[in-house]
């Protein structure tokens, strides 16, 4: 297998076979809080790619260059979280100079993606899986796309369900959670398909 | 400030029920859906994270006014890392079958909104003794939730409780209670559940 | 009075960042015995269930790889342990495998580390699972449903046909890495 095919299959296997969200468990909170329309769903989706695929390469580039070399592992949770918090507090500073129609769909969801635990867990998984460089962007990249399809998958069920007639005490958060259940199903369908 | 008895219980006695962290703020799920596969880890995560939570908001309750505003949130990450990475380490020493059960949840911890908005919303601005109140009613009342949520999937996914066959032969285990599908349905019916009995959940969207 | 101001901000995050370095370089020092020594204990326990009749072991280093030796009491060898790993379901599963070189076949396996689902893919650890392969000459092995009906066929965890399949991709793997070292055949 080249190594293209290997990202590729790397790619498909993160959004797909285990999305962060409903196989992982990772960035539960943002999926329930704020998946009640696909427009804002697909903005938190994009901004959170978009640190992610950040994540994915400077993480990499810390655990080598610094963790490792240094043989610092105990600081290790403490660094990440530092990273993640500057990447984000950096991309805020960055679209609001670059592109303020940018900003203004997506500024809103920035801080909360700092406290989005799949970001964490996928600087975790990076030095776990033993990933390259380039493995560790597209692990990133994936990951991100997997995280906004399934958000964006359940926004729009949401939106249907609001002219449904829930009874009273599904209403809200049960509801939710037993849609994402009936995906979690769905999406074991693909277990299998790749194996990474 | 002198020490007020029944605030100090009425503090404590928020996270248990009124204000529980999982069936009625619905916050830290992250953690909730993961690792309440079998009771002992949904008991070990309830333990580490009130660990966390209860040093962390003496800490920062201690300090809040040394901090500035602006470097808040950073601040607190930076505590709550600090004591989760302790967790971890004390766990693969000394309970290292725990540990790698929990593996990537231990560290999630950081990130968990719970410890976060408890920093924000009680110990930043209220005396360390009402911090640790708040802070041990919030542990308790998250351990217990994981304790109830874990209890109904081992039980049904394995027939089995704290790893103790209770279900003989006769009971075919219904496998989809320990996957992520069976995780998200049981504490969807369980927060139902909780409606029933009290008022409805409300979603915390703003999560920290 | 500028609370706010920048020097401030940086000198307060500085300040945590080292104690908390500080106070963690002595967690660190203090678990980090405690932690090697369980590593150690489960890795000489994985070693002494595959490789049951070895009174010795000898750690011996082979094309860059470590494996371990095991003789009985009167100095013959009895099988070459090995320890492999790979990706399962949810993480990397790691195990250690037994094997009689002169038999060409596998003594026993066991799982070291694994993140499979509890009830599901974590029944590679069962002995039902284990046993598959004792005794199993090497080669390519065929995962099945049923229970196996050829030599060559191992049975899966029911429910778990991606742990299963993985983990025996991973005894594969580690059986043709010690063919390899200890120049084997096939």
């Amino acid at each position: 297998m080249s190594e293209f095919t290997q990202l590729v299959l790397l790619f498909f296997g993160t959004v797909f076979v285990n999305n962060f969200i409903l196989v992982r468990f990772l960035g539960i909170c943002p999926f329930l809080g704020v998946s009640k329309q696909v427009e804002t769903a697909m903005g938190m989706g994009l901004a959170t790619t978009f640190v992610m695929t950040l994540t994915g390469a400077a993480t990499w580039l810390i655990n080598t260059y610094i963790l490792e070399a240094l043989n610092l592992p105990f600081l290790q949770y403490v660094s990440f979280i530092i990273v993640i918090a500057s990447l984000v507090q950096f991309v805020e500073m960055f679209i609001k100079k670059t592109s303020p129609v940018l900003y203004k769909s997506l500024g809103i969801f920035l801080p909360l993606i700092t406290t989005n635990c799949a970001i964490l867990g996928l600087a975790l998984l990076i030095p776990l899986n033993g990933y390259s460089f380039i493995g560790s962007t597209v692990f990133g990249f994936g990951a991100g796309i997997g995280f906004t399809l399934a958000i964006v998958l359940m926004a729009g069920l949401r939106e249907k369900l609001e002219f449904g007639d829930v009874p009273g005490v599904l209403k809200g958060v049960p509801v939710t959670l037993i849609i994402a259940g009936i995906m979690a199903m769905a999406f074991m369908g693909f277990s299998g398909l790749i194996t990474i | 400030m002198s020490v007020n008895a029944k605030q100090l219980i009425s503090d404590f006695k928020n996270g248990l029920w009124q204000e529980n962290p999982i069936f009625r703020l619905v916050i830290g799920m992250c953690p909730t859906l993961a690792v309440t596969n079998t009771m002992v880890n949904g008991l070990a995560m309830g333990l580490a994270t009130s660990f966390v939570l209860i040093s962390s908001e003496i800490v920062v309750s201690l300090i809040k006014k040394l901090i500035p505003g602006d470097v808040r949130i950073p601040s607190y990450i930076l505590i709550i890392a600090t004591f989760v990475t302790f967790v971890d380490y004390f766990l693969k020493a000394f309970y290292p079958s725990i540990a790698a059960s929990l593996s990537l949840f231990v560290p999630l911890i950081v990130v968990n909104c719970l410890i976060l908005g408890r920093q924000e919303t009680f110990a930043s601005q209220n005396p360390v003794h009402r911090s640790f109140a708040d802070a041990l009613g919030m542990g308790i009342g998250f351990t217990w939730a994981l304790l109830l949520l874990s209890a109904v999937r081992e039980l049904f996914g394995m027939g089995s409780m704290f790893g103790l066959q209770i279900l003989g032969d006769w009971y075919r285990p219904m496998v989809i209670m320990v996957l992520p599908a069976g995780a998200f349905i049981t504490l969807g019916i369980l927060i139902a559940i909780m409606n029933v009995i009290g008022k409805n959940a409300t979603n915390d969207t703003t999560c920290h | 009075m500028e609370k706010n101001s920048t020097k401030a901000m940086i000198i307060t995050l500085a300040t945590i960042g080292i104690i908390s370095a500080i106070l963690l370089t002595f967690v660190y020092q203090w678990t980090i015995p405690y932690i090697e020594e369980n590593q150690e204990e489960t890795r000489r326990a994985a070693i002494k269930e595959v490789l049951p009749l070895a009174e010795e072991i000898n750690q011996v280093e082979r094309e860059s790889q470590i494996f371990y030796e095991g003789y009985d009491n009167s100095g013959n060898r009895v099988g070459v342990a090995y320890q492999h790993s790979g990706g399962g379901y949810n993480g990397p599963i790691e195990l250690m495998i037994g094997v009689d070189l002169e038999a060409e076949e596998i003594i026993q396996i066991s799982i070291l580390n694994h993140q499979e689902t509890p009830g599901l893919g974590a029944r590679i650890t069962e002995e039902e699972y284990k046993s598959n392969f004792v005794g199993k000459p090497f080669g390519d092995y065929v995962v099945v449903k049923t229970p196996p009906s050829k030599t060559m066929e191992v049975q899966a965890v029911a429910g778990a046909t991606i742990s299963s399949s993985n983990t025996t991709r991973i005894v594969e793997e580690a059986v043709s890495m010690i063919n390899n070292a200890y120049g084997g055949g096939s």
